[in-house]
């Protein structure tokens, strides 16, 4: 039984030269537990798929149009009125974002600001509040607790900062965390612990989380699972060793092939050529076509092709690329 | 003998004081951003510099080509001190967002045709125009480019522009501060590529900064690393990362995400880069590191190891840890 299902989930903004679809047809599952990571390149559509489950557009004009967000013994939150919504959020779902410092209220100290989260969703006195933020920030493991509750956002480190925010998002406990780049402002070793503590957060409460970066080292290192997003489209999905192990979409392999951690000094990095595609007017067929090195004329027409398994792929590793298996052994 | 050297550079900044400081008569406090840094250069090499945010690295960089002065020790440039950016355009800079650093009114002929007028100014105007053709060609862009504004072109196609700019003056040497970290991974080996072969077929000398410790690997014949304003550790690149010696190059090292593996089970590093305001004497890295004992309270020296290398740890050195 999943957590989350996400189906044939569309969204589109409006913008001067037209309407944009972000998000064009995706699907996924995530299983309470599971560490769920979307990666794409910036406009992929990763974001807005995202912030289309708790309807978070921060003022954009955005619109789901088609598809369903099915939560577990909550409903379809696609359909959703915004007051049914704003119950599932922070207490069934919560939201990470990747500025920590844009997502506290600076004029408030930190105690106050966690308890805040609690009162709104539970009837409890702000004493017994502030008892609960000093456990999370200890949770969470903030040094001398007792202290950072009396600061303000602008006197801690980007690193407590977000460890703030992850104890905000605990709070109440919620089943589903969506973290948006969380650790993309932070240096690499403070980036390794913020990661290390929201899997061992996640693991010891069940909570699942779909992490969404740019980083397909990061998605290594703590997801279980993951989709590969391309102009709007989920293109790959599977278990994070399979896709990163044995990628099966050219996308996939391009990515990774342009990583310079991944070969020697002595061989060429290789780019992708071209760029992604407009979203208010996208090709036909497979978006990924125009930049393919392997593609076919019979790849551009059609509707974009949808997730298939290829054959010997592990269970659940699907990929969007209609091309056999010789074109891909050739690869 | 060194192209450019860095010879025990320091650089404070004043910090600001607030009414309530200048009524209680307090001391004008100064953010130490680099402190001691000595380094060279070599011809026609790739010397990385790596460090996290607030390290000294850009600082280094922009004291490096004349754009900012140093308020102690010196940097020769090609055996002379350096006062201010070089008038012949030898040290030439790429900075790290392609999106402010170009002139959004003129396009890219004109921005980069100026360029070769300031330096070249004798060159017939035909030349001119063959000269930015030619150094447009050299970054792989196409002629026409050169009638575009920046708005028209894509993030990789602006840095491209940017290290054009830089080719206009002829240079000596590329300083080129964090010229990927705002592009995407598939553009960015472009780019990477493009620094790589300008400077293995024409010999251009390149100082690389960079955060990014997979992308200094794969591009830099020796790599400098820099903790809160100092060089901990300067060795060939391979030799760095086949067998770090500093425990933050270590550290540093073990916390970049590895495509290949999951995480792994080792503890990682504690903490975070201290308020550089609040450093205690002796090494800066001692309040984090693991091995940290009474003796690293004290000032460290630089310390040379067997192959070469330089490393301010003298545990490393004496155990070979």
């Amino acid at each position: 039984m999943s957590l989350l299902s996400i189906r044939d989930l569309v969204t589109e903004f409006e913008s001067p030269s037209g309407t944009a679809r972000a998000v064009d047809g995706v699907s996924f599952d995530v299983a309470p537990g599971e560490i769920f990571g979307i990666v794409g390149e910036s406009g992929c559509g990763k974001s807005a798929t995202c912030r289309s489950i708790l309807r978070l557009f921060g003022g954009a004009p955005a619109r789901i149009a088609g598809g369903r967000i099915l939560l577990d013994g909550a409903g379809d939150l696609a359909a959703m009125r915004e007051r049914e919504l704003a119950q599932v959020r922070g207490r069934d779902v919560a939201f990470i974002f990747q500025d920590p410092l844009t997502a506290l209220n600076p004029t408030m100290r930190i105690g106050r600001q966690i308890g805040e989260v609690i009162r709104r969703h539970r009837d409890v006195t702000r004493a017994e509040a502030r008892d609960a933020a000093l456990q999370l920030l200890r949770d969470v493991h903030v040094t001398s607790p007792e202290r950072r509750l009396d600061a303000y956002p602008h006197e801690l480190s980007g690193g407590l900062r977000q460890r703030v925010v992850i104890a905000m998002a605990l709070a109440l406990r919620p089943r589903l965390i969506i973290a948006d780049e969380p650790t993309t402002a932070l240096d690499v070793t403070v980036q390794d612990q913020i990661l290390r503590l929201l899997k061992e957060r996640c693991d010891s409460l069940g909570t699942s989380i779909i992490l969404i970066t740019h980083d397909l080292g990061v998605v290594s290192q703590i997801c279980d699972r993951m989709a590969v997003m391309y102009a709007g489209r989920v293109v790959e999905t599977g278990a994070v060793r399979e896709v990163l192990d044995a990628p099966s979409h050219p996308y996939t392999r391009a990515l990774l092939a342009a990583l310079p951690g991944q070969v020697g000094r002595d061989s060429e990095l290789v780019p992708i050529g071209g760029a992604p595609p407009s979203l208010i007017d996208p090709p036909p067929g497979c978006r990924f076509a125009p930049r393919c090195v392997f593609a076919q004329p019979q790849c551009r027409i059609g509707a974009p092709p949808a997730l298939r398994a290829r054959a010997g792929a592990g269970e659940g590793h699907l990929d969007a690329c209609i091309l056999n298996e010789v074109c891909h052994a050739a690869a | 003998m060194p192209l450019l050297d860095f010879q025990k550079v320091e650089r404070r900044f004043p910090v600001k004081r607030s009414f309530a400081d200048l009524l209680a008569r307090r001391e004008r406090v100064h953010l130490h951003a680099v402190r001691g840094v000595d380094l060279s250069v070599q011809p026609g090499e790739i010397l990385g510099i790596v460090g996290e945010s607030g390290c000294g690295k850009s600082t280094l960089a922009r004291i490096g080509v004349g754009l900012q002065p140093s308020d102690g020790g010196r940097v020769l440039f090609d055996g002379r001190p350096l006062a201010g950016p070089d008038r012949a355009g030898r040290l030439q800079m790429v900075f790290p967002d392609p999106y402010s650093s170009l002139n959004p009114r003129l396009t890219i002929g004109v921005q980069l045709e100026e360029v070769v007028a300031h330096y070249r100014p004798r060159m017939a105007r035909a030349e001119r125009r063959a000269e930015v053709l030619r150094v447009l060609a050299e970054v792989s862009l196409v002629p026409e480019t050169a009638l575009k504004y920046p708005h028209a072109l894509s993030g990789g196609q602006r840095q491209r522009v940017s290290i054009a700019r830089a080719l206009c003056a002829d240079p000596q040497v590329l300083v080129a501060d964090e010229p990927v970290s705002a592009l995407d991974a598939s553009v960015q080996a472009q780019i990477i590529n493009l620094l790589k072969s300008l400077n293995r077929e024409k010999g251009l000398t390149i100082v690389f900064i960079s955060h990014d410790m997979n992308v200094v690997r794969y591009l830099c014949d020796r790599v400098a690393v820099m903790y809160l304003g100092e060089i901990v550790e300067l060795q060939e690149s391979a030799a760095l990362f086949a067998a770090p010696r500093h425990p933050y190059t270590q550290a540093l090292i073990a916390a970049v995400p590895d495509v290949r593996r999951p995480q792994s089970l080792r503890e990682p590093v504690t903490g975070e880069i201290p308020d550089p305001f609040s450093v205690l004497p002796g090494c800066r890295f001692a309040p984090r590191c693991r091995l940290a004992e009474d003796a690293c309270r004290t000032p460290q020296p630089m310390q040379t190891l067997d192959g070469g290398g330089l490393v301010r740890c003298w545990k490393s050195v004496r155990t070979g840890a």
